[in-house]
């Protein structure tokens, strides 16, 4: 008899070298613009997010240097100003969201025991939109032409009238694009979660990261857009006059207050959420045991997001609000704190019950626990009201702020790197620079901050260039100056010690650290293809649970392990219970991303040196490559249910009603209907409490606007619908189609009265909301419009048919958007005038 | 997705009315308030806000109430679980972040912001 093994082997071999050719990127030089595996995309994000990591390092040394001594020559104030609104920025843009996101591309579709994310061209899309939108900014900056008005842009200081250079803009329109591509992420996160996992897996047997991952990726797209909006709003006003924030023309300055701290808010904890479910994940496996009280974990998660929506009033606290208001918020704040014990009390416990041993990963988490610790307790001092009169806007509120974030963000962080390394590089530890990295960076973190504090209760207000000699914040400051120069070198070790070991270290053997998730069960490094085939797990740590699972899979006796078809595929399932639904097919290597990217980012930046006409046609560009992208996916003819493996067969995902397609338009309308909220929330706002309202007049709609506005929007409704079905009898779609092209031409035409009323939106903010209103109608109408042409061209190229209706209800679901709230907006618009 | 559903929906409901008794509450200390309701503003301003309290616990409470029905909370479980003690987070918050209004008059401000 032959031995079984290594014939099982060879089987493995076998499987692996016909995955490899199928998922490989390009491997010339092209290859670094096509690509769109998750492996790839994830790896230069992670890179680039380190490269700007370091580069707001360096303006952090910049600002401690000018600080370590008063009256310091280093800097005049013009430059000081530059440099910490950009450190500010930088960290919290170009690093913090983009450092997680990469950590989430590279790490999710492993932890669900999928192939890959499920879009993975949206991704390479994101990727390229965050590099060219960072490197404008950077770039602005070296020209010292950057913002200067602290990381939150506050007007009227960053209003053209105190502001005119072009620093705002480019805080404005840079971080807006990589705003786009955040959300990008975050719709591919949420598809990703939701549908793309291995067969068996229920919501309630998910590694507890995507639980994080996956509510950190809804409050992106719910707390982005009313930034988005602030951000137009602003730069509308600052480039074409219309007075948003302008009191004496009926805007008002708290409204950006209002619509950044929307933002701001929930910001904080979409930083710190992913950190955690990092901890949550690393610190069972560092304890030898599981995670405590998994379903309060998720709750907890759950909670803190929804909560965190109701805060952002507390930033405002002295802005002139009523004792009631005041207290709402107190309220809310201190509630969310509840969430935030039980995870602590989770990992406290999950220590408590386990044998911890002292890894790396681990070190750096109770680097974490000592931290931010100490940052949650001055939050809490700066909570209580006086106190927080007392040092508002002074360094005890930059000390805990980078207490919270350097604590409980980027320790976490660099936990989940180390831990990760043997996964994403195949290499484990070689060299223990680490260790003395973590001994350097640690207790220097708490020398210059620690003092930091002292300065800010003696007085030293934040945002300011110099102090005088004789104030007696000259020690403290140095030793902050000192401190965080030491801290610099701690970071440059841990950054050299992860380069070092990812170049030259022994080879990681399978799963080292004994863990029970999925990520772990290929071979080290990940492969390009994730899994060699979709396992079938029955428990939250299935590797646990079947110690042969890697094997199982690596031999190909779980899904889709047929490589016949070839072409890469990959498994969608229930939301619910994680039950085989239908095969996805995954597009291949293309260079439309990195084209779209560039086109987006032309039509975002060239504003910045007036090119208004080339930016329009980028956009144009932007409208065509999209096309030319939706184009190339589906085929002309039904292919029918494939067989899955394991005797199952499945329909594709291209053949079934809610196509990936239709769930990621789902994600992005919630974005976009919190951008329409948050647009009437302004208008409401402004209304309410600006001072010079009402304005001169309001505006009445004719009859004829009515009629237009509700047949226009019935029409819409219907007329797609009636598309959809007529597809799915086998009839032709065009009488849906015509009366859909009616509905929007006559909410356009509603849209154009408004307009055609109030000719000059740069006369009070009632006008220019009313713009804005029309302009979300224009805007809609013309994206259905163009879907509409488009469903139009795939019909008549036999792109669809009864089983492949996915097009038809796309367009379906953007019309009913256009529609409804197309009504809302016109309603809104003429409210005012209808009641007086 | 109806399990998504029954994780998100209390607190979501929680995140509307708090945010619409803020706007309420906005309205009320506004001109146009007084406008609207003439002498007795104060008084209807502060049951307005007292009834958009008890009307927002009243939803919480139908939020419970229905999660623990098997019809629509679902079979025992992890997701009926966690539904069903984040609907009555809902419930708490309710009654903790919207309490002040029954407490405080509708529109005093701190003395010290007034000046300013
Ligand atoms: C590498 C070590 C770091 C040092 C030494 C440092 C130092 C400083 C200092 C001294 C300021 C105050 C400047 C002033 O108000 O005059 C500041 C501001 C700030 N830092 Fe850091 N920082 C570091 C890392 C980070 C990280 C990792 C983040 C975020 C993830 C961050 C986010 C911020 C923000 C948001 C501000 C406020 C900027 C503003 O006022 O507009 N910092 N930092
Ligand atoms: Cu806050």
């Amino acid at each position: 008899m032959t031995d079984p093994k290594p014939a099982r082997r060879a089987e493995a071999l076998r499987l692996h070298r016909k995955l490899l050719p199928i998922w490989s990127s390009d491997q010339r030089f092209r290859g670094w613009l096509t690509t769109n595996n998750n492996n790839d995309i994830g790896g230069l994000f992670l890179i680039v997010a380190t490269i700007f990591f370091v580069i707001g390092g360096i303006l952090a040394m910049l600002i401690r240097a000018q600080l370590a001594s008063p009256g310091s020559a280093f800097m005049g104030p013009e430059a000081y100003n530059q440099v910490f609104t950009m450190h500010g920025t930088v960290m919290m843009f170009l690093f913090a969201i983009p450092f997680f996101e990469a950590m989430a591309v590279l790490l999710l579709p492993g932890m669900l025991g999928t192939r890959d994310l499920a879009y993975p061209r949206l991704g390479a899309y994101g990727l390229w939109v965050y590099i060219f939108g960072g490197s404008a900014v950077i770039i602005a900056m070296l020209l010292g032409l950057s913002p200067d008005g602290g990381w939150f842009m506050y007007p009227p200081l960053s209003s053209s009238a105190f502001s005119p250079g072009i620093g705002p803009d480019v805080w404005l329109l840079g971080i807006t694009s990589i705003e786009v591509s955040a959300i990008a992420a975050a719709v591919e996160v949420v598809v990703t979660v939701l549908r793309y996992r291995a067969a068996g897996m229920s919501l309630a047997r998910m590694p507890i990261f995507a639980w994080y991952i996956l509510v950190v990726a809804v409050m992106i797209l719910t707390a982005f857009p009313p930034m988005i909006l602030g951000s137009l709003l602003l730069e509308v006003e600052r480039a074409f006059g219309w007075p948003f924030f302008q009191t004496e023309n009926g805007g008002d300055a708290l409204l950006w207050q209002h619509l950044f701290w929307l933002f701001g808010h929930p910001e904080v904890y979409i930083i710190f959420l992913p950190a955690a479910g990092m901890i949550a994940t690393i610190l069972p496996v560092m304890a030898r045991t599981r995670l405590l009280g998994y379903a309060w974990v998720v709750a907890a998660v759950v909670a803190l997001a929804l909560l965190s929506f109701g805060l952002w009033v507390h930033h405002m606290f002295t802005t002139g609000i009523p004792h009631m208001g005041l207290a709402f918020f107190s309220a809310a704040s201190t509630l969310v704190a509840v969430p935030t014990a039980v995870m602590i009390f989770s990992w406290i416990g999950t220590l408590w019950q386990g044998k911890p041993r002292l890894e790396l990963p681990m070190l750096w988490i109770l680097g974490f626990f000592a931290t931010f610790v100490i940052g949650g307790l001055t939050g809490v001092m700066l909570a209580i009201v006086p106190f927080n009169w007392q040092v508002h806007d002074t360094h005890f509120v930059v000390a805990h702020l980078h207490y919270v974030l350097i604590g409980g963000y980027v320790f976490p962080m660099i936990a989940a790197v180390y831990y990760f390394l043997p996964l994403l590089t195949g290499h484990s530890r070689f060299f223990k620079l680490g260790e003395i990295a973590f001994w350097i960076t640690v207790p220097a973190f708490h020398l210059t901050f620690l003092a930091m504090h002292w300065a800010g209760i003696l007085g030293q207000r934040r945002r300011t260039w110099t102090y005088d000699a004789g104030s007696g914040w000259e020690w403290i400051n140095l030793t902050a100056s000192i401190g965080a120069f030491a801290m610099a070198i701690g970071f440059a070790l841990v950054i050299g010690d992860v380069v070092v070991n990812t170049l030259v270290a022994r080879k990681a053997r399978r799963n080292p650290w004994g863990a029970g998730t999925l990520e772990w069960a290929t071979m080290l490094p990940s492969p390009v293809y994730g899994l060699a085939s979709i396992p079938v797990i029955a428990g939250r740590y299935p590797l646990d649970d079947d110690p042969q699972l890697a094997l199982r899979i690596a031999r190909g006796e779980g899904f889709l392990a047929d490589t016949s078809r070839n072409r890469r595929e990959t498994l969608i399932v229930s939301t619910t219970g994680g039950e085989p639904a239908q095969v996805a097919v995954l597009p291949g290597n293309s260079v439309l991303p990195f084209i779209l990217a560039v086109v987006t980012s032309t039509s975002f930046l060239a504003p910045l040196v007036g090119a208004y006409l080339l930016s329009g046609a980028a956009l144009i560009g932007v409208v065509v490559v999209a096309l030319i992208w939706a184009w190339g996916l589906g085929s002309k003819a039904d292919e029918g249910p494939v067989d899955a493996g394991r005797g199952v067969t499945l329909p594709l995902s291209t053949e079934v009603p809610d196509p990936p397609g239709w769930w990621g338009s789902l994600m992005l309308l919630l974005a976009d209907s919190v951008h329409f909220g948050s647009l009437l929330f302004g208008y409401a706002f402004l209304w309410t409490v600006a001072p010079n309202w009402p304005p001169p007049s309001y505006l009445a709609p004719g009859a004829v606007d009515a009629v237009l506005a509700g047949a226009g929007a019935v029409a819409l409704l219907a007329g797609p619908r009636w598309a959809a079905r007529s597809i799915l009898k086998g009839a032709g779609p065009w009488p849906g189609l015509v009366l859909a092209v009616l509905g929007a031409v006559a909410l356009a035409g509603a849209a154009t009265g408004i307009i055609l009323a109030r000719p000059d939106p740069a006369g009070h903010a009632y006008d220019a909301t009313l713009w804005l209103l029309a302009g979300h109608v224009g805007l809609h109408v013309a994206i259905t419009a163009i879907m509409l042409g488009y469903l139009t061209a795939r019909v008549l190229a036999g792109y669809t048919s009864p089983r492949r209706i996915g097009d038809a209800r796309i367009v379906q679901l953007w019309a009913d958007f256009t529609a409804l709230t197309g009504l809302v907006a016109l309603a809104a618009a003429w409210l005012p005038g209808v009641f007086g | 997705m109806t399990d998504i559903a029954r994780l998100s929906v209390p607190l979501t409901l929680w995140l509307i009315s708090f945010s619409g008794l803020y706007g309420l509450h906005g309205l009320v200390c506004s001109g146009h308030w007084t406008r609207l309701a003439g002498s007795g503003a104060e008084v209807a301003g502060q049951t307005a806000l007292i009834a958009g309290f008890l009307a927002a616990l009243l939803v919480q409470a139908v939020a419970v109430a229905v999660l623990w029905t098997q019809r629509f909370g679902g079979p025992p479980g992890f997701v009926r679980t966690t539904s069903l003690a984040l609907a009555l987070v809902a419930l708490v918050a309710t009654l903790w972040t919207l309490g002040p209004s029954v407490a405080l008059p509708a529109c005093a401000w701190p003395s010290a912001t007034v000046a300013g």
